[in-house]
């Protein structure tokens, strides 16, 4: 589902160029389950924005969904995005003006798609919000904003989901139930997601742990528990 | 998996164009635009753009219908004073055929004949003016005549028919005679049936016409009075009305016939004063418009600044979620699109009340009907939206779409977009064409253009220079003042800019309220009260005694007798002189001086322009000259100087525009021809500035006392008197029946009107603009609003107290304010000086108080504004503003 091959990130500072991300190579299939973990700096947000198509990367390229996002420019990733792509945000990035219902709109009916409302209501209902569809942000508590932020994410119908410290600005038993509720729709959509942490616990729930130190991946490990259960799901 | 790849990369991997988006349909842009709208609205980040357009229509239609209908009715006005639209005057008749394609071309017309004639009854006789009028005679104004003389007359419509006369009240008493009665124009006997009280065009065409009571005839009737001859003196004029564009048709067929015999005028060609006055009126509106546009549009830039600036996340976001630049322009266009065709309604709609509103206000000084409004103004106010839209708004908005989507992981990218020199540049473009449209005159537009930009320069330089040195002041002072201090050194980047747009505004302002001042002190000086209204000339240096004793004896107070003859040049220097105006025709000041029509009409001139003296010396320039020891009123001397207590003969002053185009300089001796074969020669002793639209005797020639003894002349002089001492001027005339009285007292009440009109008129866009002013501060003090709501809501969540935020907030914006004052008094002299001395033709003096009250104004003005503005800030929770902010 994504393919990077070589992928080196460097920016212009006032100290000279400095390189964030150092040759990096990886491949995530469909329906797996990836934590990218690593401490401030290490590169782990770049990355993450490199493989979702918001940026581009100094050399290498990453392949998305079978589209090679070197070959495209910002618009036609723009429209990639659209298609493939769901995101979860730490500061949830809802839209302020817009409602809860009208967040989740959002990416229906960018799609043209008439049944928006429709599909936005039953999805805030899945994620416990159908009571408060018409709340502005502001209205909401972290939580329940993270939540329509979820709802948001997959009302899209992507076939990537990438959340960037999805928990980071709620509290630990908040945080764990937004981390629920992600895993499971998740798994209800068969989708595959990219999950930057720095929250071990919250990393062990994926397939998979890419750890990164100083742009450079140190480790990639499947995570046995996780695997174990799949397997046996898989059997039952 | 491991990291290292396994296999290849799929062998279909796709080319760039390989990704496919439908386009937003049409019914969901609408839908997400005026969802957003609506949002936007209700979150009151769209109110002050909206307001700004609102107030850029409100305003241009509001000026637009105002002054359409004002010009109208001022010209209408104007065109009664000349009784048609156009007026064709020439030396005899003009050819039949001419007139009939006038009425070919579907203009109506008339003719009126004016000539002086003696008049007898039964019981006396009296030299009048009498003016012979077709038929449909007047076209424009009204002529009012009543039934019984020195009575309150009514309007009617059409000159006397044939076989009677209509009178001035005061000919009925110097005849002895009475309505019904019949008297004799030359050979003709006619019946008196009606006294003319007003009549439109009473001031106009030579001063001949003035120069006795009216006796009006038909123009059937004159064959038989038999009084013009061959070589008789008659002042033939055709009048002309109907649809402008016709006229300006007929004029050019008629001009190219004319061959210079006759001339075809308006108004303004016709009265040099009202002309001079209806033209800087239409300076100051135009200037008032395009102030308030500009300024509408600052607002505009700014409050679309700031809406992009706060949608920099709402794109990024919605770039996430898949949208491409394309559908977030089609998004944002149509939510302005909507917001302009709103705005436009509403501004239209408020247009129209402010003109009415205002129109109402003044219908005391507007006496007369104004005609309709054409639909033009609204159709400036629609398109200045538009412009307005494209070239302020639309390039802040333009900057959304490089917006990165990366945004959304790191907040500090792209905040320098907005800083591109393209929009400046937009909206630079814009401003340009919205003011040359506007204006239609390149000078006034480049004036302004090199004032706000060099007026940029300078602050942008001065404001940042200012800014930076508060640091050491800054740290002497209290603790609000410290806090004030240290917060304009951090937002100095945003408070240049607002230095800038502040010292634009107050610019604006204090030019147009210094020049109204000035525009309005100028008028008032150039026809003050009590100003003489009527002339006496043909005076003999024995009547002058008798004259003064005249008055005295009937309350009217005498004023100077000065000395008149005609002289041309002959000799400068020994050479004959070459002047200028052979080549130039235009002589503003013989134009407008009263003296020389009045001279040229009463035959004063010893000898014609052209003529040749016995010894074949050719004599240019035919002069009304005069000579005095006392500089006249409203004269000044520029060069040289004036005769001292003790005058000495054989000098001369020349007025210094004529002595330019004459050619001649200080100390070059001139030689005059006075007529009757006799040649003085003067030296130049002084040069002179004459104001010649004063109405008051004035002359491009003095001479010294003395230098002119023993050649005869006449003398000329003015007297004040009230309609009611009117009949005086008959018993005057019976004293002393070889003089010549004109009456100036109508034109001097028809000019005071019209600069009555003219004033309310250019004060009320003043305060219009004033309205656009304050708007854009607004919106600037707006423009920071956030940061500051942030730093506040902060300081307050620290423990900092209520009065210490006022104050500081306080302090920071009276800073601004006295900088910003200070810079645009300084700009506002500038431009003003370029302003009246090429398009307003005044003369510029610095306006010492706006040192003074620029600066002072500023900082109340933007303090109070600021703090208005962020009171919210110490009014609401910090963790409401906290968490409203983000």
């Amino acid at each position: 589902m994504i393919r990077i091959d070589n992928l080196v990130k460097r920016v212009p500072t006032s100290e000279g160029e400095l390189v964030i991300l150092k040759g990096i190579s990886l491949q995530i299939d469909a329906a797996e389950t990836v934590a990218i973990v690593g401490a401030s700096g290490s590169g782990k947000s770049t990355l993450l924005g490199l493989m979702a198509g918001l940026d581009t990367g100094s050399s290498g390229d990453v392949s998305l969904g079978g589209h090679f996002l070197s070959a495209l420019d910002e618009e036609e990733r723009a429209m990639l995005r659209g298609q493939l792509v769901g995101f979860v945000f730490q500061s949830f990035q809802l839209l302020p003006s817009l409602t809860a219902l009208e967040n989740v709109m959002l990416p229906i009916e960018l799609k043209n798609d008439s049944r928006a409302r429709e599909k936005a209501t039953q999805l805030l209902t899945r994620v416990g919000l159908g009571e408060r569809c018409h709340h502005y942000p502001n209205q909401l508590s972290g939580g329940e904003q993270q939540r329509v932020a979820i709802a948001r994410a997959f009302a899209s119908e992507a076939r990537i989901l990438f959340a960037d410290e999805p928990t980071g600005n709620l509290d630990s038993a908040t945080g764990a139930r937004v981390i629920e509720l992600l895993f499971s729709l998740n798994k209800e959509y068969a989708t595959t997601l990219v999950l930057v942490t720095h929250d071990e616990r919250l990393a062990r729930q994926c397939h998979r742990t890419i750890r990164l130190v100083a742009g450079q991946v140190v480790s990639d490990e499947l995570n046995a528990d996780v695997n174990t259960q799949v397997e046996v799901a898989h059997e039952h | 998996m491991s990291t290292e790849l396994q296999g290849t990369l799929p062998a279909a991997a796709l080319a760039r164009g390989a990704v496919r988006a439908e386009a937003l349909s049409a019914s969901t842009l609408l839908r997400l635009s005026l969802r957003l709208l609506w949002r936007d609205w209700q979150g009151g980040e769209l109110r002050l753009l909206f307001l700004a357009l609102v107030m850029a229509v409100t305003s241009v239609t509001g000026i637009a219908l105002f002054t359409d209908r004002l010009e109208r009715a001022l010209l209408a006005e104007s065109a009664n004073m000349l009784a048609a639209d156009r007026v064709l005057s020439g030396r005899g008749e003009a050819p039949q055929e001419w007139l009939a394609e006038a009425e070919n071309r579907g203009l109506r017309t008339a003719m009126t004949m004016s000539f002086g004639s003696m008049v007898f009854s039964d019981n006396g006789n009296v030299l009048v003016s009498a003016k012979a009028v077709s038929t449909d005679y007047p076209l424009r104004g009204q002529l009012v005549v009543a039934e019984q003389p020195f009575s309150v007359g009514a309007p009617i419509a059409g000159g006397p028919p044939p076989g009677e006369v209509w009178v001035e009240s005061r000919v009925l008493p110097a005849l002895g005679a009475a309505i019904g009665d019949t008297v004799y124009v030359g050979e003709a006997a006619l019946r008196v049936t009606r006294v003319i009280v007003q009549e439109p065009d009473r001031q106009q065409g030579g001063m001949m016409d003035n120069a006795g009571p009216r006796l009006m005839l038909n123009t059937a009737d004159v064959p038989a009075t038999q009084v013009i001859q061959v070589g008789s003196r008659v002042n033939y004029r055709y009048l002309f009305a109907g649809d402008e564009a016709e006229l300006l048709a007929y004029e050019e067929w008629v001009d190219a016939l004319a061959a210079g015999e006759f001339r075809m005028t308006d108004v303004r060609e016709e009265s040099a004063e009202v002309a001079e006055a209806l033209s800087r009126a239409e300076s100051f509106l135009l200037l008032g418009s395009l102030f308030a546009v500009l300024l509408a549009g600052v607002a505009i830039a700014l409050t679309a600044r700031r809406y992009a600036e706060r949608h920099f996340d709402y794109v990024a976001i919605l770039k996430t979620l898949g949208c491409t630049s394309g559908q977030i322009m089609s998004l944002y266009l149509s939510i302005q699109v909507v917001l302009v065709v709103i705005a436009i309604v509403i501004g239209s709609f408020l247009g129209w009340a402010i003109h009415a509103l205002i129109l109402q206000a003044l219908s005391s000084v507007i006496p007369i009907v104004l005609p309709p409004a054409g639909s033009s103004p609204y159709v400036v106010g629609s398109l200045t939206a538009f412009i307005c839209l494209l070239s302020f708004a639309l390039p802040p908005l333009l900057s959304l779409r490089k917006t990165s989507p990366l945004r959304v992981l790191r907040k500090d990218l792209d905040d320098n977009t907005l800083s591109a020199r393209l929009p400046y540049g937009i909206g630079f473009a814009g401003a340009l064409v919205l003011m040359l449209w506007y204006s239609q005159d390149v000078l006034l537009t480049a004036i302004l253009v090199l004032a706000v930009a060099g007026v940029v320069l300078v602050l942008s330089a001065l404001s940042w220079w200012l800014l930076r040195s508060s640091t050491s002041v800054g740290m002497k002072a209290g603790s609000a003042w410290k806090l004030a201090m240290s917060a304009t050194r951090r937002r100095r980047k945003q408070n240049t800019l607002q230095v800038l747009v502040f010292s634009l505004t107050i610019m604006c302002l204090l030019v147009l309220s210094l020049l109204r001042t000035d525009l309005v002190e100028d008028w008032q000086a150039q026809i003050p009260e009590n100003t003489p209204n009527h002339f006496l000339m043909n005076v003999t240096v024995e009547q002058v005694a008798g004259i003064e004793t005249f008055f005295r004896g009937n309350g009217v107070e005498p004023n100077q007798f000065f000395p008149m003859m005609s002289a041309g040049i002959t000799r400068i220097n020994g050479e004959t002189p070459r002047p200028r105006w052979y080549d130039d025709d235009t002589d503003e000041g013989e134009q407008n001086s009263v003296t020389e029509r009045a001279g040229e009409q009463s035959g004063a001139g010893a000898a014609a322009e052209g003529e040749e003296g016995e010894d074949g010396r050719r004599r240019v320039s035919n002069r009304q000259v005069t000579w005095t020891s006392q500089l006249p009123r409203d004269n000044e001397i520029v060069a040289g100087t004036w005769w001292g207590d003790d005058p000495r003969p054989g000098f001369v002053s020349l007025e210094d525009d004529y002595a330019e185009r004459l050619g001649a300089q200080l100390g070059d001796i001139i030689e005059f021809d006075v007529g009757q074969g006799q040649y003085i020669e003067a030296q130049v002793q002084s040069l002179r500035s004459v104001r010649w639209d004063t109405m008051q005797p004035n002359f491009f020639v003095i001479f010294s006392p003395g230098t002119l003894d023993g050649l005869g002349g006449t003398y000329l002089s003015t007297a004040l008197m009230a309609t009611e001492q009117k009949v005086l001027i008959n018993e005057l005339l019976r004293q002393f029946p070889t003089i010549v009285v004109i009456e100036i007292d109508a034109l001097i009440a028809q000019i005071q009107t019209i600069i009555a009109q003219v004033t309310s008129a250019i004060e009320l866009i003043a305060y219009l603009v004033l309205g656009c002013g304050a708007l854009v501060l607004l919106a600037c003090v707006t423009a920071t609003l956030d940061e500051r709501f942030r730093e506040n809501a902060i300081l307050r969540t620290l423990g900092a107290g209520r009065m210490l935020i006022l104050s500081s907030l306080c302090i920071e914006f009276a800073g601004i304010g006295l900088i910003a004052g200070l810079i645009a008094t300084l700009g506002a002299e500038g431009s003003l000086y370029y302003l009246q001395t090429q398009v307003f033709q005044q003369e510029f003096t610095l306006h010492y108080w706006a040192w003074l009250a620029g600066p002072l104004t500023g900082m109340g003005v933007i303090a109070v504004l600021g703090v208005m503005a962020t009171r919210r800030v110490v009014n609401t929770s910090p963790l409401t503003v906290l968490r409203h902010i983000g």
